[in-house]
């Protein structure tokens, strides 16, 4: 290698511990830090600054109220939802009982989505509690539900554009290898994917809520997908596509 | 609870002990909740981001090897990538925070006489607000925005090469400091 050349890449290393190379120059300097041992030794005394970074704002407390949240996500917690008599869901029971018959209508489409949807009934009246912000869309009238239909999972996508808020409902989420996670991109007319958040299936349950909060309108885009990526996520879509529902 | 490290808390999670993970929730969550702060600016948001960095934690406990550093910089590290992935999501304007910060937060720090982790933190913080204000525009778009070189250009409309010059200068300046300590 020309010694200008390892100069030029040498001179990226801070940038690249602080992880805002641009792509292709990360690539490049990916591809030579292979190879070579000093800029291996140089990039560890830059990732110890940007370690530091992480650790070095002072301290805040979080409220005790997401402690409790915290809890309620746990196997122990879910559980004891779970063994609730029915008698004691009153007002709750006959809420879900009115937003389980609204997404009934809206998706009457086939046999086979309405056995699916039947069985989301069967299992939202179990996870009441666990699945609050998707039962309040389902709740709102300007709420408009799409069916996810693929081969391996089904479920709904929840769109309120009063609210410009949207939900994913997936049942039977396939468990992903320890370096994979779950990524849910909004979709622009051109195609462009716009990351709407990385996440895992729901422990001990056997469906996944997603919220994903979009500050641009909904109107700017037309669908959503959610792909298999690299844990920690991806800036653009590189893995295999779980689903897509244009809405 | 209080009495065991990290790794053996870690060890006790991977076994579905929800003690252990409340553990380090309570040792941890101060320092993932004031970074994920640091990037999104607001509290619920922070609160949402440091609820999925711990749910991580608790469905990801096994992938933690000890032998690649300590869990709180893993959980550091997941926390900033979940609150720079929802801060593209909501496609905010950069933020450029204040240097002010409320004395009484580092009253859990330790004596600064002891040279541990986090007197060598806290120096780095006082390093950061010591930067001129141009490096320090840098390091905070560049590491709490999560923003390109290309795209701090465009931001804040300067040639890409003045960037790439601050941004090595300013992490030049920094990793003088950490070597102090």
């Amino acid at each position: 290698m020309v010694q200008d050349e390892h100069s030029l890449l040498r001179e990226n290393i801070p940038a690249y511990a602080l992880g805002t190379l641009d792509v292709q120059e990360a690539a490049a300097l990916e591809s030579h830090l292979q190879t070579c041992e000093s800029c291996r030794v140089e990039l560890g005394t830059y990732r110890a600054v940007s370690d530091s970074l992480l650790a070095s704002i002072p301290l805040r407390l979080p409220s005790p109220a997401l402690r409790n949240r915290l809890h309620s996500r746990l196997p122990s917690a879910q559980k004891q939802k779970l063994m609730r008599p029915r008698w004691n869901w009153s007002f709750g029971g006959l809420a879900m009982g009115g937003a389980l018959a609204l997404l009934l209508v809206m998706n009457l489409v086939s046999f086979q989505q309405m056995r699916q949807i039947q069985n989301q009934q069967t299992s939202l009246m179990q996870q009441i509690k666990s699945s609050q912000f998707a039962l309040s869309m389902l709740a709102y009238p300007s709420t408009e539900a799409f069916p996810i239909a693929d081969q391996q999972l089904s479920g709904s996508v929840l769109v309120d554009r009063e609210r410009n808020t949207v939900a994913l409902v997936m049942w039977h989420l396939p468990e992903l290898s320890d370096d994979q996670i779950y990524q849910a991109w909004l979709i622009q007319p051109d195609g462009h994917r716009v990351s709407a958040g990385i996440f895992l299936p729901q422990v001990g349950e056997s469906y996944t809520t997603q919220p994903i909060y979009s500050k641009q309108d909904l109107s700017e885009f037309i669908g959503v997908g959610v792909t298999v990526e690299p844990a920690g996520g991806s800036d653009q879509p590189t893995g295999p596509r779980m689903f897509a529902v244009e809405f | 609870m209080t009495e065991l490290n990290d790794t053996e808390l870690v060890a006790r999670v991977v076994r579905g002990d929800e003690q252990a993970f409340l553990a380090l929730y309570d040792r941890h969550s101060a320092r993932v909740y004031a970074l994920t702060l640091r990037i999104l600016g607001e509290a619920m948001l922070a609160e949402d981001a440091t609820q999925d960095t711990f749910l991580k934690l608790w469905s990801r406990a096994r992938l933690y090897l000890n032998e690649r550093g300590s869990l709180l910089l893993w959980l550091l590290t997941i926390a900033r990538r979940t609150a720079l992935d929802r801060l593209r999501l909501e496609a905010r304007r950069p933020m450029l925070s204040d240097s002010q910060e409320p004395e009484d937060a580092w009253q859990f720090i330790a004596d600064m006489e002891t040279l541990s982790d986090e007197s060598r933190w806290r120096s780095m913080y006082f390093a950061v607000q010591s930067l001129q204000p141009d490096h320090r525009k840098v390091i905070e778009l560049a590491y709490y925005q999560g923003m390109s070189q290309s795209e701090i250009a465009e931001v804040l409309g300067w040639p890409l090469g003045t960037v790439k010059t601050r941004v090595r200068a300013a992490m030049d300046i920094l990793r003088a400091k950490w070597n102090e300590d």
